[in-house]
């Protein structure tokens, strides 16, 4: 049976986390913001899949499991949103920069 | 050290590379490699974690639609494809927080059990039977709340809007 440290892997996803939010405060173009909140979003499905997988309870297991799925299919709708926004907003403003969308419409 | 230990620092060290390096590059579609081999390296974590159907998951909607999807962002927002981002600083302040962040979750994994545990896996019928049974209700959620994201999508890009 495969056994790993979880401790390491909660440091990675702490890490990537890390990683996600540095992005979303530095990054001024939309679409490396959408990549940046994927990876602090994806380090948040890893942990679901992390406890499910460390727990000796097969229904934790099932849930930690099913959740991640769920949030998968979120994160994916997330990003299909953010493009739509990306397009809407390059066209009217002919640019992507999020410091220069400073009005609430677009 | 057994050989599933290396196989996690190996994908944990690439995560890290290619997640730091996707924030970094200034060619965006730089960005979108490096974002694709960081999307295939969690879908090994997943099967390292026994969690085949979830890796399958993670390669078909983050490594394929997900990475198509941001490439096609950029195809249409830009005259010339690889042009270049201009410079943006690093930033003390963004740095203090994502440090601050890390350490935060640092600092709570010694609450957890130290040393190496077992993974469990679980059939992927079971899974597919838990889904469509108890989580069920998220599941259609989740179909609703992609039926909304689709209809707002296609109000955002329609054209002539005022």
């Amino acid at each position: 049976m495969t056994s790993l440290p979880l401790v390491g892997f909660l440091a990675l996803s702490g890490a990537l986390l890390a990683v996600g939010v540095f992005g979303i405060l530095t990054r001024r173009n939309f679409i490396l913001l959408l990549i940046a909140i994927e990876i602090a979003m994806n380090a948040t499905i890893l942990n679901f899949v992390y406890f499910g997988a460390f727990s000796p309870s097969p229904a934790v297991t099932l849930m930690g499991q099913s959740i991640a799925v769920v949030l998968i299919g979120f994160a994916a709708t997330e990003v299909a949103v953010g493009l739509a926004i990306v397009l809407a907003l390059n066209r009217v403003r002919r640019s992507i920069n999020v410091a220069e969308a400073n009005e609430l419409r677009l | 050290m057994n050989w599933e230990e290396l196989a996690f620092l190996a994908l944990a060290v690439v995560a890290l590379v290619t997640g730091v390096g996707a924030l970094l590059v200034r060619e965006l579609v730089h960005t979108i490699l490096w974002i694709a081999v960081f999307f295939v390296d969690l879908s090994a974590i997943y099967f390292l974690l026994a969690a085949p159907f979830l890796g399958v998951l993670q390669l078909g909607v983050y490594a394929g639609a997900v990475t198509v999807l941001l490439l096609f962002g950029i195809m249409v927002t830009r005259k010339r494809i690889f042009s270049r981002e201009a410079a943006t600083g690093i930033g003390a302040v963004p740095l203090a927080l994502a440090a601050v962040t890390f350490i935060f979750f640092v600092s709570m994994v010694g609450e957890f059990p130290q040393g190496n545990l077992p993974v469990s896996g679980i059939d992927p019928t079971l899974l597919s039977e838990g889904l469509f049974g108890a989580f069920g209700p998220w599941l259609l959620l989740l179909g609703l709340v992609m039926l909304g994201a689709v209809a707002g999508a296609i109000y955002l890009v329609r054209e002539g809007r005022e």
